[in-house]
């Protein structure tokens, strides 16, 4: 008698659970939610809505959950029904994603545009460099990334004007966070500027000089190699590439134009690079490059081997930023390197056996953290030196070894859009031939 | 009658949405040119995180390919974005940029460790 009471009880609850779910505004529109999720797990299940009671649906449905559950899973099926769906929440003091007012576009690029002016000359303006990227997923381990640019323009046949360039164009196979392959026209690990071109991603209308003439920027070759990371904040890239070419160094811009940037390269002695990154602690990056590679495949009887040391570092602590780099060139042989350049073209290049660089720039954000804009004014200085070590019988031309104080602001209305200017203290250790300061404008934006 | 009671059960499950839930952890990141920091978490088996997804350039990506998860990171100064994850049993997933940020945007990449249960006798 007790039993029966208590299971009558039980009962009249139920059904007035099921009263209550049949009455609840959204119970059936769960329910169908689920007979849809279900419907993706078996293709073959067919929800019977308005033909059978919610109770008779959702029996069905406990029924195949029980037969799944029954079945041996594969370990992706166990973890996608362990991983529950997730929820983009917006937070309620920002604004949704939606009501941000930017809309996507399926490529990616940056755009720059300069204005500048040497004491004594005109402004000169130039679109500098258009760029397009392109990046497709071929699966969650196979992705595509390119990047496309034209330079100051416009581009005609054999003119001195601008240049059409595959800046990357690369696979990247995903195997392990410690170990992955990318193969294609890579970006050279070395120095901060390289891999972070991005306009808005660095103060001053041009690059650092020291990435320009000790460390070639923008600098690509055709490779592979492999990257990962190690946990802990340290990550690494290791390649080989398409050789320098020595036939094009020069004193003036060190091995800036020994770049072959992939077309007609020679792999026929690959260069080796590598790079070691930490960025563990937040807004901190440490960094440390190593390049080294054989230069003569245009030469007869020489081989000169060029390395590369790079050390640099970024940190950011509340309203300053600060970045610093160190690099060292050294180019073997190059004594015989100038007499082979002289006998070939007739004069000598006059390079040094090692090319050094240095700069450290500080900078500070002016404008309170809440606000959208930002201001950023920043002084760099740079020292660097092409001919910092010369070859028995050639001798250093003072004007090679320079120094710059680039000092400017960086406004930002959008954390994409930078709108730049700065000045420019140009000095060198020559007594004769001094150089000009400039003034730059700049608008650089990345989307 | 067993039925009645897992039926009852589920109905008390489904009144009962999942963002109702209070998180067990809230774990800020910050994305950045290419890399979050941190870019490896570890978490326990089935604790309900709440992910505070911010920017300090441009606007990113969060996709957690296995947990169907794929929200974009306002760009610096632009907000947060928060987003749910639960923990499954065990394993390593991973997560990634999905909005497309630079040169090194394919490696921009971390990864959720889910701890190992512990046995007690």
């Amino acid at each position: 008698m007790v039993n029966f009471k208590w299971q009558t009880v039980v009962t009249a609850f139920a059904c007035s659970s099921i009263l209550f779910a049949q009455v609840s505004p959204d119970f059936e529109l769960r329910l169908a939610d689920l007979e849809n999720k279900m419907r993706q797990i078996d293709p073959a299940f067919r929800p019977s809505i308005g033909t059978e009671t919610l109770e008779a649906r959702l029996s069905k449905l406990e029924g195949l959950f029980s037969a799944i559950l029954s079945k041996p899973q594969p370990a992706v099926q166990m973890s996608a029904l362990t991983a529950p769906v997730a929820q983009a929440v917006p937070a309620p003091a920002a604004p949704p994603p939606s009501a941000n007012e930017e809309t996507r576009l399926p490529v990616a690029g940056y755009m720059d545009f300069h204005v500048n002016k040497d004491r004594g000359d005109p402004f000169r303006p130039d679109f500098h460099r258009f760029v397009l990227l392109f990046g497709h997923s071929f699966s969650n381990r196979i992705k595509f990334w390119s990047e496309l640019e034209v330079e100051h323009a416009l581009v005609e046949g054999g003119e001195p004007k601008g240049e059409v360039a595959l800046e990357q164009a690369y696979l990247d196979f995903l195997i392990k966070p410690y170990f992955n392959l990318r193969a294609g026209m890579l970006l050279t690990p070395v120095g901060i500027t390289n891999e972070r071109h991005e306009p808005p991603a660095f103060n001053g209308v041009e690059r650092p000089f020291v990435e320009t003439f000790i460390i070639p920027t923008t600098w690509r070759e055709l490779g592979f190699g492999a990257t990962g990371t190690f946990g802990k904040g340290f990550r690494y890239r290791a390649y080989l590439t398409s050789a320098l070419d020595a036939t094009r160094f020069s004193a003036e811009m060190g091995i800036a134009e020994g770049r072959t940037s992939g077309f007609d390269a020679s792999f026929r002695n690959p260069a080796k690079v590598a790079r070691l990154e930490f960025a563990g602690v937040r807004r901190l990056t440490l960094g440390t490059s190593i390049y080294s590679g054989h230069t003569g495949f245009r030469l007869e009887g020489l081989n000169p081997r060029v390395t590369i040391f790079d050390a640099d570092g970024r940190y950011s602590w509340k309203r300053f930023d600060g970045r610093a780099l160190f690099a060292n060139t050294w180019i073997s042989q190059a004594g015989q390197l100038n007499q082979n350049l002289r006998q070939t073209f007739g004069a000598s290049p006059n390079l040094g056996s090692q090319m050094r660089g240095y700069y450290f720039e500080p900078a500070v954000h002016l404008m309170p953290t809440k606000l959208r804009h930002d201001l950023i004014f920043f002084t760099r200085y740079e020292k660097y030196n092409t001919q910092q070590e010369m070859p028995t019988g050639f001798r250093a031309l003072p004007v090679f070894n320079r120094s710059a104080w680039v000092t400017g602001l960086t406004y930002k209305p959008h954390a994409d859009v930078a709108i730049k200017f700065d000045y420019i203290f140009n000095r060198n250790a020559s007594s004769v031939l001094k150089p000009v300061d400039g003034i730059n404008l700049g608008i650089g934006w990345w989307f | 009658m067993k039925l009645i009671i897992i039926f009852f059960a589920c109905a008390a499950a489904f009144g009962q949405p999942a963002d109702d839930r209070k998180p067990d952890r809230i774990i800020s990141i910050e994305a950045e040119r290419f890399t979050y920091n941190p870019a490896r978490i570890t978490v326990n088996p089935g604790e309900l995180i709440e992910f505070v997804l911010t920017s300090d350039d441009t606007g990113h990506g969060f996709r957690i390919p296995s947990a169907g998860i794929d929200v974009a990171i306002p760009a610096r100064g632009r907000g947060e974005i928060r987003v749910r994850f639960q923990a499954p049993a065990s394993g390593e997933i991973a997560f990634e940029c999905s909005r497309p940020c630079g040169a090194g945007h394919n490696l921009m990449r971390g990864t959720i460790l889910i701890k190992k249960a512990s046995k007690k006798s």
